[in-house]
Formats: structure tokens, sequence, C-alpha cells
């Protein structure tokens, strides 16, 4: 069957409107919930953060986030804090977006109040290589910087050049050294302007 | 004539293999097979994609102009795939976390568009939809494969599950997409002499 050229064009015209619509519809009508599922990812990320427990139904962690956790401004920095019942923090969860290997890692850094360690690492997302890249999200990568101590010009390194406290993960080299970078980036600019001010 | 039920399900699951004796949908078996249950959903999202997509070329095939087709094909699988991005966001957030950007990644694969192109364009919409669904299914039976040996040769797990119960040394290279090359070759070497055997080439 021969088609004109007037026809072709007005059939992509609309073969493309009625798709659009379509997907505008759906992206509408789900928007709420993938929002709601965005929040609640990071609120349980800043709980982990603050090894806060993060178990239970989707109202008791929002109600323990709000409980516990605090949107605050800290010598500059706009962070999370997880303030004790009197009002005085404990910790603080702060925001990192850096280069990964493939796009950009996001995620929060959970440090002590006084600024001496660090309380967990969590990132909210990144499209590393899943299987490789992406097993940064894996517990037992990210638990090995829970407790990590740092002091004024701490570099974290993998191996024995870090003492032997972190270890990189096998096959994922591009990646476990941007998490590296991006890290010691922000203990470099962010967490020392925290810990100047904290001085002064 | 159309095909028969029967037909349909051989050929796409067996004879004519997408990933075995077509060599398509090759850049994603390498990319998520290091894992069965990023496999399974992957197999799953492309053999809903693929199904729903054929049925739709097929309905639209007589009005579809010639010159055009492939850009409608290619509008109407992104449609589905974003469809199935939002509703893995939605409603399995793990799982699209898990998946990353394979999910966008299944518009680019070519079973679907074969499947349009060699099918849905010339054939009645329900046994176009049947083809691409057992295309889909052939395609997610090879990646649980091959998913089965690279995740318990390199993680010791199978789903997930910890089956390294004599704890051998798992092997890092499984992980990685040249295991799933290595692999492959294997399979399409064995299942090659089962569909033609002693002949070098199918002619």
């Amino acid at each position: 069957m021969k088609k004109g050229r007037i026809y072709t064009i007005i059939f992509m015209l609309v073969i493309s409107a009625v798709f659009t619509l379509l997907l505008a519809g759906a992206n509408s009508y789900y928007l709420p919930k993938i929002r709601e599922n965005e929040q609640l990812a990071e609120k349980t990320a800043i709980l982990y953060v603050f090894d806060i427990d993060q178990s239970g139904s989707a109202s008791e962690v929002l109600a323990r986030f709000d409980e516990n956790v605090k949107e605050t401004t800290v010598s500059g920095v706009d962070l999370y804090a997880y303030t004790s019942s009197d009002g005085a923090p404990i910790a603080y969860a702060v925001p990192f977006s850096g280069a990964g290997l493939w796009g950009t890692i996001n995620g929060y850094m959970g440090v002590s109040a006084d600024l001496d360690k660090i309380t967990g690492l969590v990132f909210t997302s990144h499209s590393e290589t899943p299987g490789l890249g992406g097993r940064i999200d894996e517990l037992s990568y990210r638990e090995q910087f829970k407790n990590l101590k740092i002091t004024a010009g701490t570099k974290l390194a993998y191996g024995e050049d870090g003492g032997g406290q972190i270890d990189a993960i096998t096959g994922a080299t591009s990646t476990s050294n941007a998490v590296l970078r991006i890290l010691n980036q922000l203990l470099d600019d962010t967490i020392s302007q925290m810990e100047e001010a904290n001085n002064d | 004539m159309t095909e028969k039920f029967k037909e349909v399900v051989s050929r796409n699951v067996w004879k004519d293999n997408q990933v075995l004796r077509q060599i398509l949908g090759i850049c994603s078996t390498l990319a998520v097979t290091n894992l069965m249950l990023n496999s399974l959903v992957m197999g799953l999202g492309l053999t809903f994609v693929t199904a729903f997509s054929s049925l739709t070329i097929s309905l639209l095939r007589n009005v579809i102009p010639r010159r055009v087709r492939m850009i409608v094909q290619t509008l109407i699988i992104s449609a589905y795939v974003i469809l199935v991005d939002i509703f893995l966001k939605a409603n399995l957030t793990d799982i699209s976390k898990a998946l990353g950007p394979y999910v966008g990644l299944i518009i680019t694969n070519c079973i679907i568009m074969g499947r349009a192109e060699a099918y849905a364009q010339k054939n009645p919409p329900l046994v176009s939809m049947l083809d691409g669904f057992f295309a889909g299914i052939g395609y997610t039976i090879v990646l649980l494969i091959i998913a089965l040996f690279r995740e318990f040769l390199g993680f010791g797990t199978i789903f997930g599950f910890d089956v390294n119960f004599i704890g051998f040394e798992t092997w890092t290279i499984m992980v990685m997409p040249p295991a799933a090359f290595f692999l492959i070759g294997v399979l399409i070497w064995i299942t090659s002499n089962v569909f033609a055997p002693g002949k070098g080439k199918k002619s």
C-alpha cells in the first residue's frame, strides 16, 4: 500500500501525540507514589547513617525520622542532624555528590557531632555497573566505613595505605576509587569547614 | 496462514532462540547475567515489552506508512519501556534500583525490534503477541542459565542464597562481562551441535 507524504506526517503527529499522552498520564498517576518512595528511601538512608533502627512500616520509619532527625545548617553546610531529646546534636548526615565511573554518585556520610569519626555511609543514587561497581551499595562494603576515625587532614585510602581498615571492591577499581575521591573531597572541604567553625 | 501455538513456542524458546540461534540481545546478556535476580527481572521486563510492542505494531501494521515504520516501532517500544520503568519505580523500588540504567536499555535490545520487523509487521495481532512473549521467554531462559553459572561460581550464591557449602574460592572473572562471553560461546557451541549436528553452517 503506497501512502502519501501528508498521510505520513499526519500519522506521525497522531501516533506521537497518543503515546506522549499515554506516558504523561502514567507518569502523573504514579508520580506521587514515586516521590513517596524516593522520600522514604532518602529518610531510611539517613536513619542508617545515624545507626537508628530502620525497620517497620513506612509510617513508623517516617515517625522515627521526624522524632530524631532535623534538617538544619551547621556553619554554612546544609545537613541533617540527629539530636538527643534535649536538643544537643549527636551526629550529622552530610550529603555528598560526585562523579562515579558512569554517572553521579549521591549519598550521605554520617559524622559524629565532634567530627572525629564516621558513623555510617550510604548511597542514595548512582549509575554504577550492577554486580560490579554497584556493589558499593552492599553492606559488606559500606560497613567498613562505620566508626572509622577521622582527624584533621585524614585521607582515606584502601588496603595497607589506609591502615588496612577499608578494602576496595575486586573488579570495580574505578568505582571504588571514585568513592574515595568523593569522600576525601568531602572531608577536605565540608568537614574541615565545619571543624574550623567548631574551633572558633 | 498463521502459525499454531505450539510452533510459536518451540520456535522461539528452542529452535530459533533469539540469543543462541539468532545471536540477538547479546549486550544485555553480557551485562546483567552476573546475578540471577537481575536476569529474571530483565527477562520479564523484556518479555512484557516485546509482547506488547509486537501486539501494538501488529494492530497498526496496515496503517503504518512503510517508509517510517522503523521510527514508529522505536516510538512504540520506547513508550512501553518507559511504562515498565515508571511501574518498577512506583511498585518495586528495590529491583528498580538494582537494575539501574538497564531498564532504559531494554529499548535498544535488538530482539524487540527484530520481532517487530520480522514478525509483527506481517502477522495478526494475537499470534504476534505470543511470538513476542515467547521470544522474551526464550531470552529469559538463556539469561538464567548463564546467570546460574556466573552467580554460583562468581559469588557462591543462587538467587542471593549462599550455596557455597564446600567453601571454594569464588572466581572474580565470573562477575565481570568477559565471563559472559565465554559462557555464551560455550552455550552456543553446545547447542549448535544439537540444532545442526555435523554442520559448520546452517544453510
